[in-house]
């Protein structure tokens, strides 16, 4: 009898420890495939990455086996190199503040707008991110030479009386890249925006505050961790994208993106544009964890 | 104290004023190449040269009647389907591993499966092309095939299919699967038959947005593809390098229709799905 009760229960035991190994090993076998996808085509990618970086490049062949810091140093001696950082810097810098800009403004109007515009606003705003980017680079490829539509427009509505071209300047390198990123921080400002109370501009002017004095008082504190989190977004964008830039820019606009993509598929030197690759991951790393780390501060104090 | 009158009875006039110049700034600005390419595809001529004096479906019929540009065109189609098949599947079972089950290391898993989107094309294309470049199985070349870019695009799509499933799964009630679990639906069944159903929104959605992203995609398939295998858009980066056409103004159209043909269906099925709530 107790021999009987003793076995069932060992039956019963063992049965849950099945169960709960089971239990374990369910949620890794459910993650399974995304950690394969993530581990073999971007963990090792980009170790073997690191490592392609410090491999001897000798007469045009793709790579010889090797350990050289040649690559790195070039990449901070040649002033090619070093202006192509600098120059993609800048022009991520640049053009994150105009999307910033206009993100927020935007962002504002929809939130201050009736909501009859809103589901019209969002869906004008998300036209950019749903159409490809070389589908963008080719509007306005067509919209900024002497034969685009800006300088017709301008030239039948008699503003200028010759055909003007802006098209391979920076400024229309700069138009392009603002049209790319500026869904991201629309969205993101506008969830921020969505957040807030609006009776608190109300309660401001009631106070006697101006329009000026709320916004710089009221709206801008209680928006300044999404105008951090958009930036950041826009400045991760603009620092990889090399297709706008050089599709629109002057033919002397080489960024970063462009200089990878030239090293790769143009000059067949894979240690040089991984050394490339290797700079920019670990900018764009930096850059996230800055944001990061203001964020938490900024939520800290305020808790 | 006149003055401050005046001011405050001007201000909300040139606010106003602002708010207006700006909204048609901002119309002008995200519609303008729309339009112009929209326009463009239905010019005659050769040249890509404004104003338009003849128009005719010319460089439609061109596109149809190229076998390089239809080629172009089914293999976007057919990785963008690949890239979102995998992509949702692998966000989908993620996801619900972490909205049921306790993970060592959630967050650090939740970082590493998120990293990829934020990593520049340019960089995974890189990565990819060298770790897989000369890489072949059983006499099939893995570099330059659809399997590569599919699975190149999932690391894009499939983290954004994980963040949108995650978000979708917290909505699930969890008595109605513990009540599953009661009626002696074991955990597979009961995940098929009554939590998939469930979301069905959600997996639609992750679908279509995973196949939008591949289909819009060129950097890293510029990376990985080669001539039989490249996409409509690495097709059209390597010929406006070269001359841009009218050509190039159609098959921007046709792509973008495509992607407005899947938010069609993502509307209709949104619709239908309610419909179904309300009966």
């Amino acid at each position: 009898m107790t021999a009987v009760a003793s076995e069932s229960e060992a039956t019963f035991a063992a049965q849950r420890q099945a169960e709960l190994r089971r239990r374990a090993l369910a949620p890794w076998i459910l993650m399974l495939p995304a950690l394969l996808i993530v581990v073999i085509f971007f963990g090792l990618p980009m170790l073997l990455m690191a490592r392609m970086s410090f491999n001897l490049h000798i007469d045009q062949r793709l790579y010889v086996p090797g350990f050289t810091f040649e690559h790195y140093v070039n990449l901070f001696s040649n002033p090619l190199f070093t202006n192509a950082i600098w120059t993609t810097v800048q022009l991520s810098v640049l053009a994150s503040l105009a999307t910033v800009f206009i993100g927020y403004v935007f962002a504002m109007l929809v939130w201050l707008k009736p909501p009859r515009w809103r589901l019209l606003m969002i869906g004008l705003a998300l036209c950019p991110l749903l159409i490809s980017e070389i589908a963008i680079i080719f509007g306005w490829w067509m919209f900024f030479p002497k034969n685009g539509l800006l300088s017709f427009a301008l030239l039948s509505s008699g503003l200028i009386s010759d055909k003007i071209s802006l098209m391979y300047t920076e400024f229309a390198a700069f138009i392009g890249l603002i049209y790319v990123t500026l869904p991201f921080c629309f969205f993101i400002l506008l969830s921020i925006f969505d957040g807030l109370d609006k009776r608190l501009l109300e309660a401001s002017a009631d106070l006697g505050a101006s329009p000026v004095t709320t916004f710089r008082e009221v709206l801008l504190p209680l928006t300044w961790t999404g105008i951090l989190v958009a930036f950041s977004q826009s400045f991760i964008w603009t620092i990889g994208t090399y297709a706008t830039p050089s599709a629109l820019g002057p033919d002397t606009l080489w960024t970063m993106g462009f200089l990878i993509q030239e090293q790769m598929l143009g000059k067949h030197n894979w240690p040089m544009a991984s050394a490339f690759a290797a700079v920019l991951v670990i900018g764009v790393a930096c850059v996230m964890a800055i944001t990061r780390s203001m964020q938490s501060k900024r939520t800290a104090f305020h808790a | 104290m006149p003055e401050a009158a005046i001011r405050r009875s001007a201000e909300p006039f040139l606010f106003r004023t602002l708010a207006i110049a700006f909204t048609v700034f901002i119309v002008g600005y995200i519609l303008v190449p729309i339009l112009v390419t929209l326009v463009m595809s239905f010019n005659d001529a050769a040249m890509i040269r404004f104003p338009i004096t003849v128009w005719s479906l010319r460089w439609y019929a061109d596109f149809f009647g190229s076998a390089q540009w239809t080629d172009a065109l089914r293999n976007s189609i057919v990785i963008a389907a690949g890239t979102a098949v995998i992509s949702t599947s692998a966000g989908i079972l993620c996801a619900w591993a972490f909205q049921r089950f306790p993970i060592p290391g959630r967050d650090a898993l939740y970082v590493l499966i998120m990293l990829p989107l934020f990593m520049p094309g340019v960089v995974l294309g890189l990565g990819v092309a060298i770790a897989f470049g000369g890489l072949s199985i059983g006499g099939y070349s893995f570099y330059g095939s659809r399997a590569m870019v599919m699975l190149a695009h999932s690391l894009w799509a499939m983290p954004l299919v994980f963040m949108l499933m995650e978000a979708t799964f917290r909505t699930v009630d969890n008595r109605i699967v513990e009540a599953s679990y009661d009626l002696g639906g074991g955990p597979v069944r009961t995940f098929f038959e009554i939590v998939l159903p469930m979301v069905s929104t959600g997996i639609v959605s992750s679908l279509l947005f995973a196949f939008v992203i591949s289909l819009n995609e060129f950097v890293m398939a510029l990376f990985l593809t080669d001539r039989d295998t490249q996409t409509l858009p690495v097709l059209m980066w390597l010929s406006l390098r070269s001359a841009g056409t009218p050509r190039l103004a159609v098959a921007s159209v046709i792509l973008a229709l495509t992607v407005f043909a899947c938010l069609s269906l993502i509307m209709l099925w949104y619709i239908r799905q309610l419909r179904k709530v309300s009966q």
